[in-house]
């Protein structure tokens, strides 16, 4: 019994200094978001008076209302049309299974290896070519088709009731119909965590974004994060109530849908 | 009565077309990337030329440096030129490697611009053959900042400190250290900035003056290498990383001494509590032949695209600003402590300021001055590659390699590098 | 409940159309249905991945500056093995691989198999504060990276303070120490997101195989090595490609912390790709060659790694 005891305390011990461990970096994002940059540089581990001052800074350098907006309105479109387009072929991945079409799935699996930079200049050649630089639509479009996330709902639908698609389909409901009346309802857990993973993924994107965006007013707060961090002068306390503002959409986004995000993550790996 | 009423119309309104064909509105769009200087600087020029020219107006996008340069260069070399700006700043060591690698990308000016009123080494950087790209803006002229009061500590006068060597300055530094266990600068392995200078003092460079790799055999910088050592070994040398890192050991008054660029005047100012405390030297000196006590670090300069429809607007603004508008130099010092490379703006009343936070000196006439004495070199186009083969170098001549062996190394990778 | 009807279902004659796939009909509905579902996915992964990775293969067979190209064949491959750079990150991300990927994953799996303890008291509260750091935006966490294990940073004064070190770490200007900061950082962003992966495939092992393995008096440690470790086998396999091939094209994370330094000890492939292409005088030819150095492993590896995963 003593032995056990003491196993169970060094569970907790371990738990809570990786707990700590993983929190610590956004305390010290939100006590550096108040004091100054001499404080932030000398260490200081309490909060400061600086907030409002950093914030208001902040905002006088950039239209944090702007940069907002863009990011949620790439996110959230993005997510959307992800989740369609790679849920939808999942689902028929999985659903129609036939020799040719696991070939193709084989493929696209192999283009999870090609590197983003591989791929930046002849990507930024097509955009120019379709008129598109300096667009959100740009920035948007070869992220929709996420290999990764067509992966995660075959992997989802292999355990979905395939005699309800049988039983659906014996009624005389249409295909389409099937998969908006019947899978999504029922696969809601797995669209939630799968939104959560695109949105985060798509939230946090500097690079595509980096490049083909050009325009001031269509900037996302990435951009405008880094390039606070590299002026001449860089002013710390602004740069942490930025990288506090940034933080804050992914984290509300996990907040809000958590519980069905852990269901969702749990049907895909079985 | 009517008659005149029609006629007053009729001549307003051909009034109006004539202005719109003569002079639409024109927007000129800039890249530039630091929101606290160049940015502010070229938004200065901006309002100064629309109170003159009231159908231009100037725009300036914001974009960290390393991206600007990669939209540059993914745009040039896509050929997508529509969604470049009509000016864009680029920094001295890299303009040739623009210039060189997209011929034709931006606009000569040498037939509209007077170049012998700018600093002849900026001049030089942006030449090709006998054309001439750009308008110089600020230059990176050095000195060596220092505290009075740790050097005083120590046991030392402005006097001690004033056209110096590097290996005095190194003996100095072990002083401060034992006596007030501060370190005399802040170093970043990884950025050989102060390599570059001690080497541009002396009127060398990585490539001789016909861009050819010169390593190997290259004296100035053989020493350079050989004080950097010293400095490490000896302890005087703080090790930092990254810019804010290094500029943190000077606002905290962890370091003595930092010796850079003039742009680091605002920097060096952030922290009030040191006001007073500091003084401006001339860089300290090399030994090797040729050697000077003034140097270089940065710069940067404004460059028209050609593919831009505002083309010759563009021009016109960045002339009339640039390369005559002594007033604007003497503003853009006072409040964002831009020292420009025109050489006309020293004459100006900024620059005879007495700075409070220097204890009274008159920083920027001393700037002013020995930016005219910068040493010509040719940066060529492979500053960065230069930079990175001597990088990856540094720790094994801190290890103890010979410093021959480490010259000829890094000839060796950069000429690899740039085959 | 409604496991039994499924069972009853599945087990009830199917479709008889569906069996004779040859019966022409069903077999053309069930083949065009299958081609709409997949092919919005299939042609946008076509246009932005394929066909850019094929136009890349022709760049690099040039070399030159800028728009300065001439075709140079298999020029650029001959000059990678003599590109001292090259050679070293190439190792710099072999290194990455080694260490960081199967430290990564034996930490999650630890966590998670914690977590799964039975009545362990704030569960969600430890889950939650070890998914979190997955939630941050790359730029922003290699800005707090870095501040925070500067020289004078938080870390090193908490080191000093315990007693633990009397000099402080070069975290970042030492190439060794260097390495292990982006070791740290990326093993911080990414733990709890794998964990997250284990965790959700441990609500499915049967609990009842740990309560008769308790009751036979098997240990903590080995009932995680020799139940949880293979049942979740094929989620582990998963994670690793996934983790490779992160590692195999790393670059925020370098690229904002230490931008590869000192002295290339941080370098990575992806990192010299992004120096070809935009730091030095650009050459996009050389560039896509080190591109597909990167394709080329991340193939083999991932061969491997299913290989190992079936032979056992």
């Amino acid at each position: 019994m003593n032995k056990h005891k003491f196993s169970r305390l060094a569970l907790y011990v371990f738990l809570s200094i990786s707990a700590f461990v993983s929190l610590f970096p956004f305390y010290w994002m939100l006590v550096s978001s108040t004091n100054s940059t001499a404080d932030i540089n000398s260490g200081k581990l309490s909060f400061g008076s600086s907030l409002m001052e950093n914030l208001t800074k902040l905002n006088t350098q950039v239209d944090l209302g702007l940069v907002f907006y863009n990011t949620s309105k790439i996110a959230i479109l993005s997510t959307v049309f992800t989740l369609i387009i790679s849920s939808m072929a999942g689902y028929g991945f999985e659903v129609y299974k036939s020799r040719n079409r696991d070939k193709v799935y084989n493929a696209l699996l192999l283009t999870m290896m090609i590197p983003f930079a591989a791929l930046m200049i002849p990507l930024f050649t097509m955009m120019a070519k379709a008129n598109l630089l300096d667009t959100h639509f740009a920035v948007m479009l070869p992220t929709i088709a996420s290999v990764f996330i067509v992966f995660y709902f075959r992997q989802c639908t292999k355990v979905f009731p395939k005699e309800l698609i049988d039983a659906a389909r014996v009624d005389g409901v249409k295909e389409w119909r099937i998969f908006v009346f019947v899978y999504w309802p029922v696969m809601r857990s797995t669209y939630a965590a799968a939104f959560i993973i695109v949105f985060m993924t798509s939230w946090n994107a500097f690079l595509w974004p980096l490049i083909v965006l050009q325009s001031a007013e269509l900037k996302t707060i990435n951009l405008v994060l880094s390039s606070l961090s590299s002026a001449y002068f860089p002013d710390f306390g602004v740069i942490m109530v930025g990288t506090v503002v940034a933080t804050i959409p992914t984290l509300a986004v996990f907040f809000a849908m958590q519980k069905q995000f852990v269901a969702g993550m749990t049907g895909s790996v079985k | 009565m009517t008659h005149a009423m029609v006629k007053g119309i009729v001549a307003t309104a051909v009034g109006f077309s004539m202005a719109g064909a003569v002079a639409q509105a024109t927007e000129l769009s800039v890249w530039a990337w630091d929101p606290n200087f160049n940015v502010a600087i070229m938004n200065e020029a901006g309002e100064r030329y629309t109170a003159m020219h009231s159908d231009v107006t100037v725009k300036v996008e914001d974009t960290a440096k390393d991206s600007l340069e990669q939209k540059l260069h993914t745009s040039l070399a896509s050929g997508m030129t529509k969604t470049l700006p009509d000016i864009v700043l680029i920094e001295d060591y890299n303009a040739q490697k623009y210039l060189q690698a997209y011929p034709g990308a931006f606009a000569a000016m040498e037939k509209v611009v007077d170049y012998s009123s700018f600093a002849p080494y900026k001049v030089d950087v942006m030449t090709i053959g006998d054309s001439v790209y750009g308008i110089p803006f600020d230059t990176g002229v050095t000195g060596m900042y220092y505290r009075t009061d740790i050097l005083a500590d120590a046991g030392f006068t402005a006097e001690d400190l004033q056209d110096i060597t590097w290996e005095r300055f190194i003996e100095i530094g072990k002083v401060v250290k034992e006596k007030t266990g501060k370190e005399m600068l802040g170093n970043d392995p990884n950025d050989p900035g102060l390599i570059r200078v001690m080497m541009q003092s002396a009127g060398s460079w990585y490539f001789d003056k016909d861009g050819n790799v010169d390593i190997k055999n290259n004296a100035a910088l053989k020493e350079s290498l050989e004080l950097i050592r010293d400095m490490t070994k000896s302890g005087i040398a703080r090790p930092t990383m990254g810019w804010s890192e290094w500029v943190g050991t000077v606002n905290s008054g962890q370091v003595a001494s930092i010796t850079t660029g003039v742009w680091i005047t605002g920097s060096v100012k952030s922290n009030p509590d040191q006001s007073g405390l500091w003084a401006v030297a001339p860089t300290p000196r090399l030994t090797v032949e040729g050697a000077t006590q003034t140097s270089n670090l940065g710069g940067s300069s404004w460059y028209v695209l050609n593919s831009s429809e505002n083309k010759d607007a563009a021009i016109a603004f960045l002339n009339e600003i640039y390369t005559q508008d002594k007033e604007f130099y003497q503003k853009i010092l006072v409040d964002r402590g831009a020292v420009g490379s025109y050489l006309g703006a020293g004459e100006g009343a900024a620059y005879q300021t007495e700075d409070a936070f220097f204890a009274g000196q008159k920083v920027y006439s001393d700037f002013s001055d020995w930016t005219a004495q910068i040493p010509k070199v040719n940066y060529g186009m492979y500053t960065y590659e230069a930079d990175a083969a001597l990088s990856a170098q540094l720790p094994a001549l801190l290890q103890g390699t010979d410093v021959d062996t480490v010259l000829e190394r890094i000839e060796q990778q950069l000429k690899n590098q740039i085959q | 409940m409604s496991s039994s009807v499924s069972q009853q279902l599945s087990s009830a004659p199917e479709n008889p159309k569906k069996k004779q796939g040859s019966h022409g009909s069903f077999h053309r509905f069930y083949d065009i249905n299958g081609w709409t579902f997949v092919g919005g996915a299939v042609a946008l992964v076509a246009l932005f991945m394929i066909y850019p990775i094929l136009n890349s293969l022709w760049l690099s067979l040039h070399s030159g500056r800028g728009i300065v190209t001439e075709f140079v064949g298999f020029g650029n491959i001959t000059r990678l093995f003599n590109d001292p750079v090259f050679i070293k990150a190439l190792s710099n991300t072999f290194i990455f691989l080694i260490i960081q990927v199967p430290a990564m994953i034996l930490l999650s799996l630890a966590l998670s198999s914690c977590l799964n303890t039975p009545n362990l008291r704030f569960r969600g509260l430890f889950r939650l504060a070890i998914f979190l750091p997955c939630v941050t935006s790359l730029v922003a966490y290699s800005i707090l990276f870095k501040s925070m294990f500067s020289y004078e940073g938080i870390i090193n004064a908490s080191l000093l303070w315990t007693g633990i070190i009397s000099d402080p770490i070069p975290w970042l200007t030492d190439p060794f120490w260097a390495k292990v900061t982006i070791i740290l950082a990326i093993t911080w962003r990414w733990t709890g997101y794998n964990m997250i992966f284990y965790l959700s495939a441990m609500q499915n092992i049967d609990k009842s195989i740990y309560e008769a393995a308790r009751l036979e008096g098997v240990g903590a440690i080995k009932q995680f090595f020799y139940i949880t470790v293979p049942l979740l086998k094929p989620v582990i396999l998963f994670t690793t490609v996934m983790s490779t091939i992160g590692t195999l094209q790393l670059f925020d994370e370098v690229m904002n912390i230490t931008q590869g330094g000192p002295a290339d000890s941080t370098m990575t492939l992806s990192m010299y790709i992004y120096n070809l292409s935009f730091k030095f005088v650009p050459n996009f030819g050389y560039a896509a060659t080190v591109s597909y150095v990167i394709v080329f492993f991340a193939a083999i590896l991932a061969l491997l790694q299913f290989k190992m995963a079936k032979d056992k």
